[in-house]
């Protein structure tokens, strides 16, 4: 990670828009705000930046000023897979994800208890690419999951303690899946299947804040669960010859189960230097029980598959501590925190795609406000997964192992 | 203020690594010791498959493959009597071997079905020697070989008719007879040049397969009784007592339920499809003996002496009809309905317990020489019971069906190179078990199963 990737990295982000994503709770991707990121992922009652639009809408009319924030966040993530049977290993050669999120938050000036905002964010995605020949690859060699969140929001402080907000959730993804088909041509070579399509969901993310202005703060805020429906996908298949007609390419249709999640977040500032953050999620993964595809052309090869994914909802927990070291006109902050978060994939069920296993994480981070307009984040997360498990669909047994790093940037200008 | 605390917080997410570390595995001969290791056993050890033995084959053989994962204990290089490397393959009766093609059948359908690959087998194979006193095979597969076939001096004689092609091509006597005056047996080749410090013996399939794919007219199977060459027990005896006492160790395994296999499962019993105007016409022929048809799917008409004058009945559920029969003539020439097929080509069921209740007895007997041998036994039977159920390996579905199944050759009764990967893992995992050692799994879907034009 050092200076060479990061290079790489600066290089990737200027020529390509493209968000791909990886490594979360499940495919949940939760960097969506540099100093959140900086505390454990926590920080949904300590309101400093636009970036509460996503957390907590409900804390937007509790920001004092205007603001446009943008952050990025490159995840370099690489899977390791050992099978249990001939202790062959196979990795991942992911490209670099790049969530991002873009908040905008504008104070009303007539009506000051009053604040409205836009944010484009990419809290779901992975993009998981195996090396060639690896022993999976009737299950996926690639998955590529793209999904954005535009979110327009208001918020309204009821009283000066406490806020309500409230945000509309639009959703549009797509998907690019791709696999071999255990079916071989002459020389060996084995047959392919791509899977790829646009996906459209709707949603909405609540929330209330109470903050007394003193020793505690505290928010509540519910995003709920969308459901992404790929109406008008494509397969294609490349197989022999002899096999074509067993395999027609054509339409599908698919949907995928965005989960819910509620956040109950604290913030207990216990002087004017010291901040601790905490938050707990529950995630309502059980929405993801079957992973469908219904092909418009059946035939006795290509059937309508239902795989089964029977994801648990879960619990996380995040906490952080956020010191300011300098509080002048030149505000230096440095954070670090570190989370623990169940995997919502149960026994049986686990799956190249998203290699998921509980997880702990630990992360750090710096602000820099060089003048009241104009300032700086940054921050790094760092985390190993490691599970065994046997899937039951395709019988694929082994050990995945994790190390994902995930350096973010944001700026943030205030008006 | 406690600062310096914070700042080693601080640092904690650059402790990790960039990648996963690779974890290193103990790989382990456990008691077993394979640095003379010999593969013994019929064409599934040689690399038998599509019908015909081709290098190919021979690469992809049980035997192969599981001394191939054998050497990463201390087994040695794999030596065959490699077949030329044209591929062409040649079968026991000169042909080449299978591959799926394109084949128009009698009402000018074209559809995919196994063709052969050429014209002539490479029958030159048959008259030159692929032996090599510096390198001595590793591997014992020779296609036919029967359990009474070890000790026989007339296997390699090319002068009697009884002798088999492909073994004579790898004995030592190479084509000439020795000053013994006998040609050398199976058994006298295996152990030329000294004892193998371990053996895989998968035999005793041809001891009762010829018969059953006669449909139970030639061929018949082994006894079970009698002097080594003769009785199955007694041949098998004296190769353990000889493996016994040079301290030799082995994996054995068990003859597996061959009326299972393809050969004996694709044409159904009931395959006759009749349309209104077919089914009026078989009534208007069969209905005086007490036989009628339907539109739909019958049993196909057999040939049975026991039944009536006419000696013709409608196949019944359990019976087999073997893949020798010809579909041609079914489609076009009324075979299997207003011809009958002949018994070669069906297995009744009184045949198919007869096979069953010897592979049962040639099992027990197996079953008992490994116990008293110290042998690791491998129960091939379960791994075939497998694949009749189907199952899923690495996301890759396997059954027992022709061509579709994927582990199966062409021929329907030797598995494809998948197939046999998947054997050796059992041979593995017995080998494992009996002699405590870590010896990893193959990879099976690194083997090909069925390709494609």
């Amino acid at each position: 990670m050092h200076q060479r990737s990061l290079f790489v990295y600066v290089g990737l982000l200027l020529i390509s828009t493209v968000l791909t994503v990886a490594k979360a709770q499940g495919f949940q991707v939760n960097f969506q705000g540099q100093k959140q990121q900086g505390m454990g992922c926590a920080g949904s009652a300590l309101i400093q930046d636009a970036s509460t639009l996503f957390f907590n809408p409900a804390g937007a009319s509790f920001v004092s000023k205007s603001q446009v924030n943008f952050a990025t966040t490159p995840i370099f993530a690489n899977v390791m897979y050992v099978d249990s049977a001939t202790n062959e290993i196979y990795r991942t050669e992911n490209p670099v994800g790049t969530p991002l999120n873009l908040y905008a938050l504008v104070k009303s000036k007539r009506f000051h208890r009053l604040a409205y905002g836009l944010s484009i964010t990419t809290p779901f995605g992975s993009t998981v690419q195996y090396e060639p020949g690896w022993i999976g690859r009737f299950a996926i060699t690639r998955l590529s999951m793209k999904v954005f969140h535009i979110q327009p929001t208001a918020s309204f402080k009821i009283t000066d303690n406490i806020s309500i907000g409230a945000g509309f959730v639009f959703s549009p993804g797509s998907v690019n899946l791709q696999k071999d088909v255990p079916v071989q041509f002459n020389d060996g070579s084995f047959g392919k299947a791509e899977i790829s399509g646009a996906a459209m969901g709707y949603g909405y993310n609540l929330g209330v804040y109470y903050n007394p202005g003193g020793f505690l703060s505290a928010g509540l805020s519910y995003r709920s669960g969308i459901n992404m429906s790929v109406s008008d996908g494509q397969v294609d298949f490349t197989v022999p010859e002899g096999l074509a007609a067993n395999f027609p390419n054509g339409t599908l249709s698919a949907s995928l189960a965005l989960p819910s999640v509620t956040t109950l977040g604290l913030n207990i500032k216990p002087n004017a230097s010291w901040n601790i953050v905490a938050d707990i999620n529950y995630v309502g993964w059980n929405t993801y029980d079957t992973l469908a595809f219904d092909y418009a052309t059946n035939t006795s090869s290509l059937l309508d598959t239902k795989s089964p994914r029977m994801y648990q909802n879960i619990f996380a927990f995040r906490g952080g501590i956020q010191y300011t070291v300098l509080a002048k006109d030149k505000v230096l902050n440095v954070r670090f925190g570190g989370g623990f978060g169940f995997s919502p994939v149960p026994t049986g069920y686990l799956t190249p795609e998203t290699p998921d296993g509980n997880r702990a994480y630990f992360t750090s981070g710096i602000s820099y406000e060089f003048n009241k307009r104009f300032s700086l984040d940054a921050s790094i997360y760092a985390t190993k997964i490691t599970r065994a498990d046997t899937n039951l669909e395709t019988q694929l047994s082994g050990t995945f192992t994790t190390i994902a790093w995930a350096p973010g940037i944001g700026i943030n200008y205030n008006w | 203020m406690k600062r310096q605390y914070s700042y080693i917080l601080f640092l904690l997410p650059f402790l990790l690594a960039c990648k996963p570390k690779a974890p290193t595995h103990v790989v382990d001969a456990g008691t077993a010791d394979f640095t003379k290791f010999i593969a013994i056993g019929d064409g599934h050890t040689a690399g038998y498959m599509d019908d015909g033995l081709s290098l190919d084959g021979q690469k992809n053989s049980l035997g192969a493959i599981l001394q191939q994962q054998l050497m990463t204990v201390g087994a040695p290089a794999i030596e065959m009597p490699w077949m030329p490397d044209q591929n062409i393959g040649l079968s026991a009766n000169g042909l080449s071997r299978l591959i799926l093609g394109y084949k128009t059948d009698c009402q000018g359908m074209s559809s995919l079905s196994p063709v052969r690959y050429s014209l002539q087998g490479e029958t030159a194979a048959f008259s030159s020697s692929a032996y090599n006193p510096m390198k001595k095979h590793t591997n014992f597969g020779v296609p036919g070989l029967r359990m009474i076939d070890m000790v026989s001096t007339a296997f390699g004689n090319i002068n009697l008719p009884q002798h088999n092609g492909f073994f004579a091509r790898m004995s030592k006597d190479q084509f000439n007879l020795p000053g013994s005056g006998n040609y050398s047996s199976v058994q006298e080749n295996i152990f030329d040049g000294g004892y193998p410090t371990f053996c895989s013996i998968y035999l005793g399939i041809e001891d009762v397969l010829p018969y059953a794919r006669s449909g139970a007219t030639q061929n018949p199977m082994s006894p079970l009784a009698g002097f080594p060459g003769v009785g199955f027990e007694e041949s098998l005896t004296q190769l353990c007592e000889q493996l016994y006492s040079q301290q030799v160790k082995a994996a054995i395994a068990t003859i597996p339920n061959i009326s299972d296999w393809p050969f004996f499962n694709t044409i159904p019993y009931n395959g006759l499809t009749l349309d209104e105007e077919k089914a009026a016409s078989l009534n208007q022929i069969y209905n005086p003996i007490g036989i009628s048809f339907v539109v739909g799917s019958n049993p196909f008409m057999v040939a049975d002496p026991n039944a009536g004058m006419f000696g013709v009945r409608p196949a019944v559920p359990g019976e087999k009809i073997l893949l020798t029969a010809p579909l041609d003539s079914v489609k076009c020439n009324q075979m299997g309905s207003i011809f009958p097929f002949r018994n070669e080509f069906v297995l009744t069921t009184d045949e198919l317990a007869t096979i069953q209740s010897r592979i049962d007895a040639f099992n027990a007997v197996i079953r008992q020489k490994a116990t008293t041998y110290g042998f690791a036994l491998v129960e091939t039977g379960d791994f075939y019971d497998k694949l009749t159920t189907g199952f899923t390996y690495n996301g890759a579905s396997l059954s027992a069906k022709f061509v579709s199944g994927g582990a199966f050759s062409l021929d329907g009764i030797h598995l494809n190179p998948r197939g046999n990967a998947l054997l050796a893992n059992e041979f593995i995992k017995a080998i494992n078990k009996k002699f405590t050692a870590k010896i990893p799994l193959i990879n099976a879907l690194n083997y090909n199963a069925i390709l494609f034009p």
